[in-house]
């Protein structure tokens, strides 16, 4: 209980403080809306209303993703440049559950995105967009972010010896939105990828959002990718251990 | 020939003393990984839109990508200089402007010819397309001219650059436009009128075309009004760039704001 | 049992320079310092930049490992139990940054005050109360990206006291704030105290350890050169003269000139607005005023005067190594 508002708090602060940035909110936002806009004029080309339906739910995950992968893996780093990192670190909490909450935040973001994207597909382009399962269809949004924002989390992890960790993320954000069946379906691609994609939570958020608007059974997909979501922490979780005290050993938790 | 110094070993030195951070990982993804994942994204939506052919894909977003070294990179190499407090020194100095400004044009206008010529070749390679080679030299000219061209609007992005805070917010929206208007991904004939006329007199339009059809075995000669087109474009929008950076620091200097406080 | 126990820390940092032909050199940031705190004790760790202070004071908050040496606090290695250590401890450092900029100085308490687990119930007046002791209300719904330096200060102290800890840690508290504002926070540092507190204070104001501290360890060069009362230290000095010669333009190499001189204790000079000192130190019988105006010769001196040792002089010469 006491752990469940920890995050809370922690992601509700966090959240907060992004969203307040104009770099970090607006500028995540916008990013994505760009490639979506792209899609949108290929897909148009089409006809097919189900296929431009498909595509604007697969560009509105492509921004959700983007918001992630662009700056998750920057997560302590940034908390480096507040002056923040070392007052985090000095806290009694597993400091797995203080750098999860920001991760979260940040994925949460990606829901800005998700909006902007349909609306600039219902509005621009007239792409009407009817759910079949709203309750699941938001269910689905929720746990696409926390899984995302849990991948995001294995990144911060991961990438914090790197000085330059942002440039790392951005590594994963075309990769993601190739393999993860936004705009490609899986069948297309060649079958030695497909197992990469299925270990990729995007891909079953992907298809859980899909499933709920287009009226199949999301849920064993949202279930894998929540699934998918709890393995990312747990494997965060046993890297950060040895991060930490490789940091503490090095004297790296302040900015010099 | 002391101007000829200037640019040369002032826009080599200025380059390198900013770059110092640019270490192994962050070139390799940004300017080698990306622009093939790009072009591999992009392929596979067509497909999946069944609309034009992969050499379509291969070639615009190739060459769109120069984009990034062109805007970034310029815009690293003049903000920079105000960060680390060494451009109010420079325009204290009575070095002559222009090669002091082309010299800086230089190294980023390689950068980006390297990274739509090493993007063309992964490109090509990965998903099996057939490039004349017979028209390979008259490519390294479009992409030449094409990196030209941008680098212009890289150098009026970082004058921009010089007054408004978040600079790479800009640089990704200008990244965002070209990916959208240049025709890299979209046929010219699939967006509506207005945004055509924006098309051609931006970077990259004319050249994009240009290579594609140089890449469908096209001579050098069919295309040759479209390279004009663009080197026309690439000095109006250096000429452009040169002025707004003058004009930036001219009004840095009057309001104190050339140094980073 | 102390409250806080060093024992023999050293710490060595690995550094290098250069990027395409990179040297490693070994800095020794901590070379063996051993002390100890009591409970309810105000201990001031006194020396100059670079002595080493910050360093030791992140090895005892658990930021830092020992390369050798251990330490408790509270009974807890900081080394095996550093989450015991946490929740009991407070850290404030001075300086600009720390705070979250786009949140209000009462978000910044708030959040805080969930990772150090304060219960619920007692959050809320656990906030107002540390806002009114740090003199932050009124202003703690404002974004902290507008307050003062010395706003921010106070925010550091609230924030580390928010689970009300036996023992808090501060590491140059008063660096860079205005008179004024040094002295606040110096009165409050003081009620910490009084309210039964342990503090380990750190600190380059010699009159700052002074005024504030029951005891003081002087450090310099990662080793500590004296330990003991405001008064202890002072004594150490008791016995001995200064001279003072006020030089317009100090000529090259006197302070190694007069230091070889027989019976000087310690040089060193300071700046004043037109001209430079010469503060000598000696031993109450020796006379040097002739010899020392000698080795000016040719310098412009103006006034010369002789006086009682201050603990000011006792923290220089022990800091700069005589």
């Amino acid at each position: 209980m006491k752990t469940l508002r920890l995050l809370a708090v922690g992601w509700y602060y966090q959240f907060k403080m992004i969203s307040r940035s104009p770099f970090e909110g607006i500028g995540q936002v916008i990013y994505p809306l760009f490639f979506a806009t792209v899609a949108f004029f290929i897909f148009r080309a089409s006809e097919s209303p189900r296929t431009l339906l498909y595509a604007s739910l697969g560009a509105a995950v492509m921004g959700m993703w983007s918001a992630t992968s662009t700056t998750a893996g920057n997560a302590m780093q940034r908390e480096r440049w507040h002056g923040t990192l070392e007052s985090l670190v000095a806290t009694p909490p597993h400091f797995g559950l203080v750098l999860l909450p920001i991760t979260l935040a940040m994925s949460t973001i990606g829901i800005y995105c998700l909006v902007a994207t349909l609306a600039l597909g219902r509005f621009v382009f007239g792409i009407d967009l009817t759910v079949e399962h709203p309750l699941l269809f938001a269910l689905a949004i929720v746990g696409s972010v926390a899984s995302f924002g849990s991948l995001g989390f294995l990144f911060a992890v991961s990438f914090v010896r790197f000085r330059a960790a942002w440039a790392l993320g951005n590594l994963f954000e075309y990769p993601v939105w190739l393999i993860g069946g936004f705009l490609v379906p899986l069948v297309l691609l060649p079958p030695w990828v497909r197992p990469i994609s299925w270990v990729l939570a995007p891909t079953w958020g992907m298809s859980a959002i899909r499933e709920a608007a287009l009226g199949g059974s999301p849920l064993p997909d949202l279930l894998l990718c929540l699934g998918l979501g709890g393995v990312y922490i747990g494997l965060g979780l046993a890297m950060l251990e040895r991060v930490l005290s490789a940091a503490r050993k090095r004297g790296a938790l302040s900015l010099s | 020939m002391i101007s000829l110094r200037i640019f040369a070993i002032g826009g080599l030195m200025s380059y390198r003393a900013l770059f110092y951070w640019l270490t192994f990982w962050i070139f390799v993804p940004g300017l080698v990984v990306a622009p093939v994942f790009q072009i591999l994204l992009f392929a596979y939506i067509g497909r999946s839109a069944q609309l034009q052919s992969d050499e379509f894909y291969v070639v615009g977003n190739a060459i769109q990508y120069a984009a990034i070294p062109a805007l970034f990179a310029m815009s690293q190499l003049v903000a920079g200089e105000k960060f680390q407090n060494t451009l109010g020194a420079i325009l204290v100095s009575p070095a002559p402007r222009l090669p002091l400004f082309f010299g800086r044009a230089v190294p980023v206008v390689a950068n980006s010819v390297f990274v739509a010529a090493f993007a063309l070749t992964a490109g090509s390679l990965i998903l099996g397309i057939d490039i004349p080679a017979s028209s390979i030299p008259a490519l390294g000219l479009v992409i030449v001219v094409a990196a030209t061209s941008c680098t212009g609007l890289g150098l009026i992005n970082a004058a921009l650059g010089l007054r408004i805070r978040e600079n790479a917010v800009l640089s990704n929206a200008i990244f965002g436009f070209l990916l959208i208007f240049t025709g890299a991904n979209i046929p010219l004939s699939e967006l509506p009128e207005w945004m055509q006329a924006v098309s051609n007199v931006i970077p990259f339009t004319h050249s994009i075309e240009a290579a594609r059809e140089l890449a469908d075995g096209q001579s050098l000669s069919s295309v040759i009004d479209l390279v004009g087109a663009e080197l026309l474009i690439a000095s109006v929008y250096l000429a452009a760039g040169f002025l707004l950076l003058r004009f930036f620091e001219a009004q840095g200097r009057r309001h104190a704001t050339l140094e980073r406080s | 049992m102390p409250v806080v126990e060093a024992q023999d820390l050293h710490r060595t940092y690995r550094t290098s320079t250069g990027t395409l032909r990179r040297k490693w050199m070994d800095v020794e940031a901590v070379r063996g310092v051993t002390f100890g705190i009591e409970r309810g004790e105000l201990f001031g760790l006194l020396g100059p930049n670079g002595a080493g202070k910050t360093t030791t004071i992140k090895m005892l908050i658990t930021l830092l490992l020992p390369t050798s040496g251990t330490a408790r606090v509270l009974g807890y290695d900081v080394v095996d139990d550093p989450r015991e250590v946490r929740k009991r401890i407070g850290y404030v450092f001075g300086g600009e940054r720390g705070v979250y900029e786009r949140l209000s100085g009462y978000d910044n308490l708030r959040y805080f005050a969930e990772l150090y687990g304060v219960p619920p119930k007692e959050i809320r007046p656990r906030i107002e109360s540390l806002l009114e002791l740090v003199g932050l209300k009124g202003r703690e719904q404002e974004r902290t990206e507008g307050y003062s330096r010395g706003m921010k200060q106070r925010l550091h102290i609230a924030r580390g006291l928010l689970h009300d800890p036996p023992v808090v840690f501060l590491d140059e508290p008063t660096i860079g704030l205005d008179p004024i504002g040094a002295r606040e926070l110096r009165a409050t540092i003081a009620s910490l105290a009084d309210a039964g507190k342990t503090i380990l204070l750190t600190t380059h104001y010699m009159f700052e350890a002074d005024a504030l501290c029951d005891r003081i360890a002087v450090i310099t060069r990662g080793e500590i050169v004296a330990q003991g009362t405001p008064g202890d230290l002072k004594r150490t000095v008791g016995a001995g003269t200064v001279v003072e010669v006020e030089v317009f333009g100090m000529p090259e190499g006197i302070v190694e000139r007069v230091r070889d001189l027989e019976g000087v204790t310690s040089v060193s000079i300071e700046e004043r607005e037109q001209a430079q000192m010469l503060i000598v130190q000696t031993p109450t019988d020796v006379e040097l005023t002739h010899t020392i105006l000698g080795t000016l010769n040719g310098a412009n001196v103006g006034r010369i005067s002789r006086r009682e040792p201050t603990l000011e002089d006792a923290y220089v010469a022990l800091v700069s190594g005589e």
